[in-house]
């Protein structure tokens, strides 16, 4: 397969982890959560597409808004009367009961959905555009440009509305933004909830591009991770282009090197970072 | 003189446990054993400083796979095995943590994470640990004596432990623990000591690793660096109580038993529910078993809603 | 005296993302002096004590410490070499009892610490008591009140047997009667043989515990000199914008 139709494909896939990412990285940024279970929200964000779409015969895309409030809803509501609870606990307990919270939606689905595959396939699904000697997947296409619709969509959020320069300013500093009027438990769930409803949305943008099951979770936390820390928590754009070069390494490696090597090599590239570029605050001494 | 009397007696009903003749008891107990012993080796590090390592399951891999190597490829006796998979583990927890144990607390988690799969990704491709399809270790003597060994670890690892505690290394863990700025300031090379405790910690997982590969005679990339184990040992030390001696044995014996028990019946509900447990777990208490008997003791009821309030927005 | 001062600093410069906070600040401090450093908020006088400490890397400019460079050790090892610092915010170990917190400072402090536990307890009882802090032994650091915490600030601090002790506004939030224990504390520190570098907004303080003073204002130094003069000069007033403590 020709070289720039490799990239291509992963760029395009790119886009969609990018906003996964963004998702994770809004979470552990303001709230200082890193959460364990992002790839669950995705998870659940690609059923509640496929099943309005399968059942309801709407459009996956126009379906995405509402994947999006259903997680945002569910997110708002775990923030805000169980994750609020233990939120200046240690670290390593928020790790842990996002794993756990991991554990129950994973197998909440399973029991729900049962342990079929599940795609999204849309009328033009196979549709192809070619350009430049390239092959164009029009559902591709159209799913990397609503990852980035999104994305944008978010960058609007936090930077002209009221909301999202509580956001901001609760990232910075959470004593001081109480002291301007910011009500901390709602904020906190307002952002989970933004945060994993973004996961949901690229979870419904998953969904058709790739097969949908309860345990995909897992994976795609990691690799948000990934993301986030080659981005840094700091700038969104950079996300997104983490995002991206994954996608184009995922594309690269399974051709060229198979798929065992592909959560290697993403982790491999993952330490390289943490090593060569630590982030503000990351080293001790 | 006091303080070891029940722990002797323990140790004593342990040892004996064999002498009953039924198999599946021995059985479970060298699993148990085993995971004690990685509930307590992960308990140096992360009990200790705070640190949370998901890159334990890696130094039990590469304890599987030394004393599979030396004993399969090599045939080299079973204590030179155990050697050879410890080296390879504190080795490998040196190395990495140099450059790695300078970044803090989650960075450190998640650069760990990212270990094991390349560890397994590397094994699978090399001949001598039999790529893809793993080793078979000779086959051997009866179980009592695999229960005795996983014995005689855990006790090695919490008499570790028990000294940690109590010594000039364990206070200097402790202040990185509560608070790595004022460590730094306080005269204490954090990175040093850090890096000392993933070794001890290292050595431990892997000779358990090494005994239970012995134990049922096989290992294979997939089962020997497999991330749930980490996740298993962390919940098991965190339940029980990170930071104390005794805590991570009693999570691992008593989470032993609730996984053993939900996993024979309907394993999905029994996983749903383990996710729920982890959960209320970190709300009511959040610093383990240990920690509850003893607030429990003092303070009844309000120890949960004090955990609470100490914890919430 | 010795000739050579204990500490020396060199046009030290520290930037946060494009924006200086030190500018090229230069001073020495002597054996056995008390020099205090006043400067409007924001003026940069913890950005230079964490300079000082280690705790924050220098962009530019050299630091000397009885003559040697320090510029490249990390917190610990100015530690060892008898640096020791109080936090402006509180920094107690939480968890740890109030004996604990100090025998810390004894078990890796100057010259690595003593090795033996049970000598670090002592020296930490004595600590305690040195500072009135010997009634809360047991308590668990996060247990303390406001004065409180400062006073087990101090005892942390002078736990490692500093050479050179940076105090950052271990006054703030105390009475005046809480006020003049601590100045005593303080003058019986330096008795015994410590230079201290005092950051304080608390005016009377300043007076009664200074042998010099400089003054920070916008991270460059703004003036040095002896106490009075200093006090007196209208561009440091100005600095304060009128704005005195008595």
């Amino acid at each position: 397969m020709l070289l720039a139709q490799i990239l291509l494909n992963g760029v395009l896939l790119g886009g969609l982890y990018g906003l996964m990412a963004l998702g994770m990285a809004l979470v552990w940024g303001v709230l200082n959560i890193v959460n364990l279970a992002h790839g669950a929200f995705v998870m659940l964000g690609g059923y509640c597409v496929y099943f309005i779409f399968t059942g309801l015969g709407i459009d996956p895309f126009a379906a995405l808004p509402f994947a999006f409030l259903a997680i945002f809803v569910l997110g708002y509501l775990l923030q805000r009367y169980v994750l609020n609870l233990i939120v200046r606990s240690a670290q390593l307990n928020t790790l842990l009961i996002t794993f756990g919270l991991d554990v129950v939606l994973t197998y909440l689905a399973q029991l729900a959905f049962t342990a079929d595959f599940r795609t999204i396939n849309p009328s033009y699904a196979g549709a192809n555009v070619t350009l430049f000697g390239l092959t164009l997947p029009l559902l591709r296409f159209a799913a990397f440009v609503a990852a980035l619709l999104f994305a944008a969509l978010l960058w609007v959020i936090l930077q002209r509305t009221r909301l999202g320069r509580a956001i901001r300013a609760t990232a910075q500093n959470l004593t001081a933004a109480r002291l301007y009027g910011v009500d901390p438990a709602q904020l906190y769930a307002l952002t989970f909830g933004l945060g994993v409803g973004l996961a949901g949305a690229a979870g419904g943008l998953y969904g058709m591009v790739a097969q949908v099951t309860p345990y995909i979770g897992a994976t795609l936390t990691a690799k948000s991770f990934v993301i986030t820390i080659i981005g840094g928590l700091e700038n969104p754009f950079g996300i997104v282009l983490g995002g991206i070069v994954i996608g184009i390494i995922e594309a690269l490696a399974s051709i060229y090197i198979g798929a065992t090597f592909t959560d290697a090599i993403s982790f491999g590239l993952l330490l390289i970072i943490l090593i060569v570029r630590p982030m503000r605050g990351l080293r001790t001494a | 003189m006091l303080r070891w009397v029940v722990p002797a007696l323990c140790v004593i009903a342990l040892a004996a446990l064999p002498l009953t003749g039924n198999d599946v008891l021995v059985q479970y107990g060298i699993d148990a054993l085993l995971f004690a012993t990685l509930a307590q080796a992960w308990n140096i590090l992360g009990g200790f400083t705070g640190y949370v390592s998901f890159g334990n399951s890696s130094f039990y891999g590469l304890g599987t796979y030394g004393t599979a190597i030396a004993m399969a490829q090599l045939h080299w006796p079973f204590g030179v095995g155990l050697a050879l998979g410890a080296f390879l583990a504190v080795a490998c927890a040196v190395l990495f943590g140099i450059p790695i144990l300078r970044l803090r607390g989650h960075y450190f988690a998640i650069a760990t994470l990212g270990l094991s799969a390349t560890l397994a990704a590397i094994i699978a491709n090399l001949n001598i640990s039999g790529k893809n399809i793993g080793l078979i270790l000779p086959l051997t003597r009866a179980d009592n004596a695999f229960y005795e060994e996983a014995l005689i670890l855990l006790i090695a690892a919490t008499a570790t432990v028990a000294w940690i505690a109590k010594s000039r290394f364990g206070t200097a863990l402790l202040a990185i623990r509560e608070d790595e700025d004022a460590a730094l300031v306080m005269g204490i090379n954090t990175t040093r000591y850090k890096i000392a405790a993933l070794a001890l910690s290292a050595f431990f997982t892997s000779i358990a690793g090494g005994i239970h590969a012995y134990w049922i005679t096989f290992v294979d990339p997939a089962g020997s660096f497999d991330l749930t184990l980490n996740v298993r040992m962390i919940i098991m030390a965190m339940f029980g109580g990170p930071g104390t001696v005794y805590g991570p044995l009693i999570g691992a014996f008593t989470l032993s038993a609730v996984y053993d028990v939900l996993a024979s019946s309907i394993s999905t509900a029994a996983a749903l529910l383990f996710g729920i447990v982890i959960v209320l777990a970190v709300i009511f208490m959040p610093r383990g078993l240990w920690d509850l008997a003893r607030g429990f003791r003092q303070d009844g009821v309000r120890y949960f809603l004090q955990n609470i309030r100490a914890n919430r927005l | 005296m010795s000739a050579v001062p204990l500490l020396q600093a060199k046009e030290l410069t520290k930037h946060f993302h494009g924006l200086l906070a030190i500018n090229s600040v230069s001073f020495d401090l002597q054996q056995g002096e008390m020099l205090g450093l006043i400067g409007p908020n924001g003026a940069g006088k913890t950005t230079l004590i964490s300079l000082i400490s280690g705790t924050l890397p220098a962009d530019g400019g050299s630091l000397f410490f009885e003559g040697n460079p320090i510029d490249r050790l990390p917190p610990y090892a100015r530690a060892h070499l008898g640096i020791g610092r109080t936090f402006q915010v509180t920094k107690p170990f939480p968890r740890l009892t109030v004996l604990e917190n100090v025998a810390v400072g004894s078990l890796f402090g100057l010259n690595g610490g003593v090795h033996d536990l049970k000598e670090a307890r002592a020296q930490a009882r004595k600590l305690l008591e040195f500072t009135g802090l010997a009634h809360r032994a047991d308590q668990q650091g996060d247990q303390l009140g406001g004065p409180d915490r400062k006073r087990l600030e101090l005892a942390k601090a002078l736990a490692l047997r500093p050479k050179l002790l940076l105090l950052d506004e271990v006054m703030a939030g105390l009475n005046p009667s809480e006020i003049d224990e601590v100045v005593a504390i303080v003058k019986k520190i330096r008795d015994g043989g410590t230079s201290i570098l005092v950051i304080e907004h608390v005016m009377r303080a300043i007076r009664s515990l200074s042998d010099r003073i400089i003054v920070l204002h916008h991270g460059e130094m703004l003036a040095q000199g002896e106490p009075n003069a200093i006090l007196a000069d209208p561009r440091v007033i100005d600095a304060y914008l009128g704005k005195r403590r008595a």
